[in-house]
């Protein structure tokens, strides 16, 4: 048995990452910052409640890639023989499972406040001498927490791509919908100003909707990773173009009589096996190690193909 | 939504031109059940319960520092308080009720009523412990003008004259 070798993105990916790590670390840093504002202007409002755990929860993708980020460079032991990229997984598993139960919690809470209508006493504060409605410092608030989380997703979207990092590219796609939530929050306030008391409520629920959706969407993401799925685009749309390459590459063989084939992502990385017949008994070795060879070229991600010859497939198989 | 086309200057102008023109407004925030217009130019209905040196009972209406705030408050909106003695769990109760407009009984802000369905105001003294008055839930027109004049009469107070 082969140990994997120590994972490292392609040399010309190295720069892509660090600055993903980079805004990663500005997201967490945001977020705190954007968590702290909400905090000070909460009052009552539901809204601004839902806002708040929606911006902490935030906060957890982008520390799970930071987590994950160290360990899943260490390379394979004897106790871990296929290396750590599984604790990107096991750390987005349980991210996307805080995401989805919080949303829902959420919503029945959002739900709760808008049967019992309560109304949401929202009073004054002074702000340098000045005495202003707290309504408007939440609507400031309310927009930093939205305009750079917008930002800072569209600058990760490609980044995700090219790295092809499924958790970063999640975390970028929530972060670039906050428009939504944060559009839905000032409306509950600036709606509550006009004496729409279930504005509030009513926003705090389409937020919270927005959170169970998000959290469902990574938790269906994190499940099907966990249980082998075949490699999808890091969009999670279709299958990797990758395995046709494969596929080709095998069929183009002319050692190979027929063939079958099988991968599997392991975090950023694809594993795999092929079972072939050959046409002949002659050189098998050489012809095995240079196709396995051929295969692993084919992309970075590529990290291992076992090539096994077998007399025949099985009928139900077919490549 | 496609987002590729930058909305974002355009929404902020628009946003900033609807908070400019709401701050210019003189009834931002409204009162979902018209507290405020009601009271204004009319009855006050004010629960107290005594608690000296806050709210002190009297034979006749009660005096103390928040009765005299909630007086002069009313003047400032040309309105005739009428005053209803009870313990402070009945106030509460009609507070929730509506039968009130504003409860006085030298509460503060950690009363564990803050959570039910009563509005506190800002704490209108700085001082160890924060006083508030109570408010109806949400009426947030009204709570804003007791609070800006509460606010001026503490600029107006001299901090050593402050309990």
């Amino acid at each position: 048995m082969k140990k994997l070798k120590q994972f490292e993105f392609p040399q010309e990916l190295v720069p892509d990452f660090e600055k993903a790590k980079r805004l990663e670390w500005i997201t967490i840093a945001y977020f705190i910052s954007s968590a702290i504002g909400i905090y000070l202007t909460m009052g009552n409002s539901q809204t601004m409640k839902t806002a708040w755990y929606d911006d902490v929860l935030s906060l957890t993708p982008p520390v799970a890639f930071q987590v994950a980020s160290r360990v899943f460079m260490k390379p394979p032991n004897k106790e871990f023989p296929y290396g750590y990229h599984r604790a990107v997984s096991i750390a987005y598993l349980c991210s996307a499972l805080a995401l989805f139960a919080l949303g829902a919690f959420l919503v029945i809470d959002s739900s709760i406040s808008l049967a019992k209508t309560e109304h949401p006493t929202i009073g004054t504060v002074v702000v340098f001498g000045h005495q202003i409605w707290m309504g408007y410092l939440m609507i400031v608030a309310l927009l930093w927490s939205t305009i750079p989380s917008v930002i800072l997703g569209r600058k990760k979207l490609p980044l995700a791509k090219k790295l092809h990092e499924k958790n970063l590219y999640v975390d970028a796609d929530m972060n670039k919908a906050d428009w939504m939530s944060g559009a839905a929050a000032i409306l509950g306030v600036i709606g509550v100003g006009f004496g729409w008391w279930w504005a509030d409520s009513i926003a705090a629920l389409l937020i919270s909707v927005d959170i169970v959706h998000d959290g469902f969407g990574s938790l269906k993401q994190a499940v099907f990773d966990l249980m082998d799925q075949i490699p999808k685009t890091v969009t999670n749309e279709e299958s990797d173009p990758l395995l046709e390459k494969i596929r080709e590459t095998l069929a183009s063989q002319a050692w190979v009589k027929d063939f079958s084939f099988r991968m599997r992502e392991n975090g950023h990385i694809y594993l795999g096996e092929g079972f072939v017949v050959p046409a002949h008994q002659e050189n098998l070795t050489e012809l095995i190690a240079s196709t396995t060879r051929t295969i692993e070229q084919l992309d970075w991600r590529i990290h291992e193909f076992v090539v096994m010859p077998v007399r025949e497939l099985p009928k139900d198989e077919s490549a | 939504m496609k987002t590729d086309s930058h909305p974002w200057p355009t929404l902020l102008f628009l946003l900033a031109t609807l908070l400019l023109a709401l701050q210019g407004c003189s009834d931002y925030p409204k009162d979902p059940d018209k507290t405020l217009q009601k009271v204004e130019n009319g009855i006050l209905q004010v629960g107290y319960s005594d608690n000296p040196p806050w709210v002190v009972k009297t034979g006749q209406e009660p005096t103390g520092i928040e009765p005299e705030l909630v007086k002069g408050f009313a003047k400032s909106i040309h309105a005739t308080v009428r005053w209803h003695n009870d313990t402070e769990q009945n106030l509460f109760e009609g507070l929730k009720r509506k039968q009130y407009a504003l409860v006085v009984a030298g509460i503060t802000d950690d009363n564990p009523w803050k959570t039910e369905k009563v509005g506190f105001t800002r704490p209108y003294l700085k001082g160890n412990k924060k006083h508030v008055m109570v408010t109806i839930q949400g009426e947030n027109a009204f709570i804003v003008r007791l609070e800006k004049y509460l606010h001026q009469q503490e600029k107006a107070t001299p901090k050593h004259q402050q309990p």
